[in-house]
């Protein structure tokens, strides 16, 4: 609760926080969190939303609660079904209406819909801007690792969030709650675990003894009520989180009586116009206890009385009740309705949900209804990265289509296949269905199918360098498109036409691709422009032109982070991570790497080039483990049979050879991506492969195509070649090139490879000056940070400068917007490391030190 | 995580004494190492002080590059290696 408060001032004073409230079931967040709104609801404004437990929750649940406490027009624009980013704007003006400063609490996000998630986000990178403290509310251990929960928490600014952990009641603290209720239980403490609410229910359920879970305690405190009351219970214990009153009287019209009674006796509780249990394992236990038979009537009476009330935001709470209650009629009455409102929220993980279950149901549906519905789940699926799903649904589509024998879905379903294929990282199949589709729509009259079908195969050619079928392919796409006005289409088109004519040398190509990159972002394409921002980047970074491809690489990366792209986010940083390695810059190199590798459902195209960097990185430094990550990267790079992903693989492999002195590996390999090339056309990966053959010593023709750097090198002129790399941007490249000049020149190399840290380069060159008897070998600089001696990082740097400032621990924690407990752990850590006993000690290394002197102005927070 | 051997020259020899500041040096050092998961076991330092060859535990290469980094410390070579006791076959 101090806690609570401090940040609170904080707030007052301008900067909004939110505020993290965590702990298991029963601790007491609900509690806690309430009692700080009553203590300030005179003085701010107090929302309130909660997410509930349904199978599929409510798409924007808790802001249809907070809506009608605000008198703005909130509460319209839900109705109106608005588009999701006027939406939330109008949350943001609607907290920053007046001047007091508002609390906005959002409970159970453990549950929350996608659409929550992404309000809470977004509410998150603005509240530092506005007078508000936003409480979230959720159960940590119930939210695993992959739980998208917890992206959205790592997105937040770190320095707008402040967390609070509930940890259960301590052994005194549980035997003083039972010496209040004047009883003394043996092993209360051990039986409880010290959960709050177990406890209270224990110490009310009047029995002899403990019950020995939370659910009997339950039970026995329920058995006591009248079986009318009893009645009511079970009704409110089907509905999650909360009764409205309209929905009781709707459904069994109790008499206010019973109503008291349950009350009354602690178990049920008021909350505004609704009755609700007074904690959800309660609820559950209640639930659990019914027979199938009952819980289903009683689903069934709740249903009805929600259909009757006809209302848009009752969906997702009509399709749970129809689901429990068996009645398949109103599932697939509701369930696609309810699907295609989660989708026009953005909702979409909850909409591939409600299909889902729409499609258990669906067994007696006319067999043409079913397959718009796997289609529905499919493209829902495959927007929220459960590709396997996607790809399920498609399947199931494509065969009832074919049953029925209509042409034009089946042909567009096969080219869907073939791009979820493409997603999985499956080249061979990607193809087949491609064509197939082809094939298929070619024998009706043109439509925008075909087009796609076009579009899609050009696709496919451009990502396999197979430059001059995707601009003759993609140009009959976008002739199609063009006649049929379709522009999402000649978008898509555009874009593959553009990066197979621009990787071909031919500016046009750019030209083309900017357009694709104006018409998705005019149009609000978000995926059409990632994919324009990306396919633009990796071109010029794969033709070297390095000052325009990381502009491009900082656009991409700014786009999809604002738009929750993250796919998209995940492949431009794999190639951020090669442009940092190509341009001897290898600590941001793994950084990036290690950050998309932690990511569990990367994409496998993704992964390949993250990992085929980190391989060819540890190849460089001569550091282990280079093979590993190599051989898995090799193997999923050979499935996608692409030459830009099988190409990097191989590089970092032919070095490592190359490295280690086996020249027939080098050739063997390098003969085989040399081929590859010729056959693609690709010049810079010819002259690559053509050079490592050179350096071996095996046998090359020198073609016209290769790139002067390359070309240079294998006639012999290794000063042009290095000054070329030099102003291409590749210190490695160019010290590879100095190493075959003269003595001078191989000194020169050896500064550079000792200066990117390149031990195994460094070694072999050492040892080719020793044996051509060069004496005095320079040694390098060596790389070292010597800004900050005592190796503190940046936020205990900022610390410091507060400690200097004479600021308590309390004051810095308001400062940086953190707690207390954190300030200490810092305070500590920096103590340690600047080996002083107090405080005032530290301050004074650091200054004696020059710490402080050189960091003050950088570190000190403004 | 895995196990590595850590070479590091420093050429104008290793400066740590056997009193406070030494074990204050240490300890700064294990804090860097533990912010990237890296814990350090024991080091062997060359009679001239030239050389230290370092045992640690680590969850990648570049953990250990990352927190060296931190601690202004050189790397000539990262092996990965694994125990061999002599005492094993008895």
């Amino acid at each position: 609760m101090d806690e609570l408060e401090v940040i609170l001032q904080a707030v007052a004073g301008g900067s909004g926080r939110v505020v993290l409230v965590t702990g298991e079931a029963g601790i007491g967040k609900t509690t806690l969190v309430e009692r700080f709104a009553e203590r300030h609801n005179t003085k701010a404004r107090v929302f309130w939303g909660a997410c509930d437990a349904l199978f599929t929750p409510r798409p924007l649940g808790p802001l249809y609660d907070i809506a009608p406490q605000t008198q703005g027009e909130l509460l319209t624009l839900l109705e109106q079904q608005a588009p999701r980013p006027s939406i939330f704007s109008a949350v943001v003006d609607e907290l920053q209406k007046t001047k007091a400063t508002s609390i906005t609490v959002v409970e159970d996000v453990h549950w929350a819909d996608e659409a929550t998630l992404d309000l809470l986000k977004f509410l998150g990178r603005r509240i530092s801007r506005i007078k508000s403290m936003l409480i979230i509310t959720y159960r940590d251990d119930e939210v695993p690792p992959d739980h998208p929960l917890r992206l959205v928490l790592g997105d937040l600014p770190h320095r707008s969030v402040a967390r609070l952990r509930l940890l259960p009641l301590s052994e005194s603290g549980v035997n003083t709650l039972a010496e209040r209720a004047g009883r003394r239980i043996e092993d209360l403490y051990e039986v409880t675990g010290g959960n709050p609410f177990f406890v209270t229910e224990a110490l009310a359920s009047k029995g002899a003894g403990i019950p020995s879970t939370v659910r009997d305690a339950v039970l026995s405190r329920a058995a006591r009520l009248s079986p009318a009351s009893r009645a009511v219970l079970e009704l409110v214990s089907v509905v999650p989180a909360r009764t409205q009153m309209w929905l009781l009287d709707d459904s069994i019209r109790p008499d206010a009586a019973l109503l008291e009674e349950c009350v009354s006796s602690g178990i049920l509780r008021y909350e505004g116009d609704a009755i609700a249990f007074r904690h959800e394992l309660a609820r559950r236990a209640i639930a659990d206890s019914l027979s199938v038979h009952r819980r289903q009537s009683l689903h069934a009476l709740v249903l009805t009385a929600l259909v009757n009330r006809g209302s848009d935001a009752l969906l997702a709470r009509i399709v749970h009740h129809a689901a429990q209650a068996g009645n398949s009629a109103s599932v697939l009455k509701y369930a696609p309705v309810a699907a295609r409102q989660a989708a026009a929220l953005s909702a979409h993980r909850e909409s591939a949900s409600h299909y889902q279950i729409a499609l258990q149901y669906a067994g007696e549906l006319a067999l043409e209804e079913r397959a718009k519905l796997f289609e529905h789940r499919s493209y829902e699926c495959f927007l929220t990265d459960q590709t396997e799903e996607a790809l399920q649904a498609r399947r199931e589509a494509l065969e009832i289509w074919k049953q029925l024998g209509n042409h034009l879905r089946q042909g567009d379903n096969l080219r869907w296949i073939s791009r979820i294929q493409w997603f999985l990282g499956c080249g061979m199949e990607a193809e087949t269905f491609g064509n197939e589709a082809v094939g298929v729509l070619e024998k009706l009259p043109p439509g925008p199918e075909l087009a796609m079908a076009y579009s899609n195969r050009a696709q496919l050619h451009m990502l396999a360098d197979e430059r001059e079928k995707a601009v003759l392919w993609g140009s009959r796409a976008i002739e199609l498109a063009r006649s049929f006005g379709a522009t999402e289409i000649l978008v898509h088109a555009l874009n593959n036409v553009g990066t197979a004519e621009y990787l071909g040398g031919n500016d046009e190509g750019r030209v083309k691709l900017e357009e694709s990159l104006r018409l998705a972002l005019a149009n609000n394409f978000q995926e059409h422009a990632a994919r324009a921002f990306t396919n633009i980047a990796d071109t010029a970074l794969r033709l070297h032109d390095y000052k325009l491809a990381m502009r491009y690489v900082d656009s991409c990366i700014a786009y999809t982070t604002e738009h929750d792209l993250l796919a998209a986010k995940l492949y431009m940083m794999a190639w951020r991570a090669r442009a940092h390695f190509e341009q001897g810059e290898w600590d941001k190199v793994a950084d990036d790497a290690d950050s998309i590798l932690s990511v569990d459902r990367v994409s496998a195209i993704t992964k390949i080039s993250a990992l085929a960097v980190l391989g060819h990185l540890r190849v460089r430094r001569g550091d282990p483990h280079a093979e590993r990550v190599l051989n898995e990267a090799r193997e999923l790079a050979m499935q996608t049979r692409e030459l830009q992903r099988i190409a990097p693989v191989a590089s970092a492999r032919v070095e490592s050879a190359w490295l280690k002195g086996d020249v027939e590996q080098v050739i063997r390999e390098a003969r085989f991506v040399l081929e590859m090339a010729k056959t693609h056309d690709d010049p810079w990966l010819h002259g690559q492969f053509a050079s490592w053959i050179w350096r071996a010593g095996g046998d090359i023709e020198i073609s016209e195509k290769i790139p002067t750097p390359y070309a240079l090198q294998m006639s012999g002129n290794w000063r042009a070649a290095a000054e070329a790399w030099k102003q291409l941007g590749c210190p490695y490249e160019e010290a590879i090139a100095l190493a075959d000049g003269d003595e001078t020149a191989q000194c020169a190399a050896l500064v550079i490879f000792e200066r990117l840290g390149a031990g195994p380069a460094a070694e072999r060159l050492r040892h080719v000056l020793r044996s051509t008897g060069v004496r005095g070998i320079p040694r390098g600089p060596r790389p070292s940070t010597k800004q900050n001696p005592a190796g503190l990082t940046t936020r205990q740097m900022e610390v410091l400068a507060l400690l200097a400032q004479g600021l308590g621990n309390a004051e810095i924690a308001e400062r940086l917007f953190t707690s207390i407990r954190t300030i200490d752990h810092h305070v500590s850590t920096i103590l340690a490391k600047l080996d002083a006993r107090t405080r005032a000690e530290a301050v004074s290394h650091a200054f004696q030190s020059g710490l402080l002197k050189q960091n003050r102005q950088s570190s000190a927070p403004n | 995580m895995g196990r590595y051997l850590v070479e590091r020259s420093f050429p104008e020899g290793l400066k740590i004494s056997i009193n406070d500041e030494g074990a204050a040096m240490c300890r700064m050092i294990a804090l860097n190492n533990a912010e990237d998961g890296v814990t350090w076991i024991h080091s062997y330092v060359s009679d001239d002080r030239k050389k230290t060859y370092c045992i640690c535990d680590a969850p990648s290469p570049e953990a250990i590059r990352r927190a060296s980094r931190r601690n202004n410390l050189p790397i000539d070579r990262i092996r990965d290696v694994r125990i061999l006791n002599p005492y094993f076959y008895q």
